[in-house]
């Protein structure tokens, strides 16, 4: 199983819950997988997908996803801390975990080496952690904590490295992204426009 | 009514009613009163940064954003604020303590206190400098306008604000 495999597991389960995906080749394979006005694409900011996931979740009450990266993730161990404090029930974070800094030139990540991301989440203080390597249990994993009245949640799906060669640049903007996504969400972003 | 207590109810005329922080000494009775305030949502961050994301997500739900911080913690969010608040254009008002400015008893913030105005024309957020308590009459204006245009806000509350406390 590569990311692309994994995405397309993941939304299997994810039906019309916002979704916050990490930048660059996984954003453009979440869209080739299944483009929607519910994902919001990053195209900077590495690193905060939990983090914009974790704002978002903290004000609504139904789940909110975020598709991260590990190396994403190890960019910014301390979203952990403030998850584990705030600890929303209906975060669920997703750390799609090949070992490698993917969109860069797959340089060897530190997850390759020593670092376990469940088990810094897990003393985090975030208690609904798992673990998932095969690509059967990927999907009914991600459904589970979508229903699950227990969270936040943290789900590390380990793959192998390398994506499709055929996976294109998003044609949106960041405005058309951005608008598109809040209108999902049956609102208005700030209210004042 | 102290400085920290005009300033948090300026705050709130803005319509400011999420929060998030990294503490500074200077911003302690202020990060005390969002902390009780039960009508706004607010969490401590682990790093100004996350913050920013935070502030973003928060956004998107209708919320209008705030970040807590020093000065210093523009030299720590400043891709976030490029490649996310500018780029897709989300206003987030950031509250924050001057460090460095006129009474600073530590050496080492006077680099980023010095430096924090030319930082922010090149991160192309807009800035009120409120000096003084006086000045807060300016404060909820500012943050309309700045919501109105989607743009960032940093509120530079230099030591001689904070002295009123």
């Amino acid at each position: 199983m590569r990311r692309y495999e994994a995405l397309q597991e993941i939304m299997k389960a994810i039906t019309d819950e916002p979704v916050v995906c990490n930048l660059g080749h996984p954003a453009q394979e979440l869209f080739a997988v299944r483009d929607r006005p519910q994902n919001f694409y990053m195209l900077g900011s590495m690193g905060l997908a939990s983090s914009i996931a974790h704002g978002l979740a903290l004000c609504r009450s139904g789940k909110v996803v975020a598709i991260d990266g590990d190396a994403s993730v190890t960019m910014n161990l301390g979203g952990f801390a403030t998850i584990g404090h705030t600890r929303p029930k209906n975060l669920v974070q997703i750390i799609i975990d090949n070992g490698a800094n993917g969109s860069t030139g797959f340089q060897p990540s530190f997850t390759a080496g020593n670092l376990r991301l469940d088990q810094i989440a897990r003393a985090a203080g975030i208690t609904r952690v798992t673990v998932v390597t095969a690509q059967k249990d990927v999907a009914p994993t991600v459904a589970a904590a979508l229903g699950a009245d227990q969270g936040p949640s943290v789900i590390v799906i380990r793959t192998e490295v390398g994506m499709p060669d055929n996976i294109a640049v998003i044609p949106l903007g960041a405005i058309e992204i951005r608008d598109r996504f809040v209108r999902s969400l049956g609102g208005q972003a700030g209210r004042a426009t | 009514m102290t400085a920290t207590e005009s300033l948090y109810s300026t705050l709130r005329r803005g319509e400011l009613d999420f929060f998030v922080s990294v503490p500074c000494k200077l911003l302690a009775d202020l990060i005390a009163k969002v902390e009780t305030d039960s009508e706004v949502i607010y969490t401590p961050v682990s790093r100004k940064e996350e913050g920013v994301g935070m502030a973003c997500g928060a956004h998107f739900a209708g919320r209008h954003a705030a970040l807590i911080m020093q000065n210093s913690g523009f030299g720590n969010c400043a891709n976030a604020i490029l490649s996310l608040l500018n780029y897709y254009r989300i206003p987030v008002v950031f509250i924050v303590s001057h460090r460095g400015s006129r009474g600073e008893p530590i050496e080492a913030q006077h680099m980023m206190g010095a430096a924090v105005a030319d930082l922010l024309k090149v991160l192309d957020v807009d800035v009120l400098n409120v000096p003084e308590p006086e000045m807060l009459a300016l404060v909820q204006p500012a943050i309309e306008q700045a919501r109105q245009a989607r743009r960032s806000l940093a509120l530079l509350l230099p030591f001689s604000f904070w002295a009123a406390n």
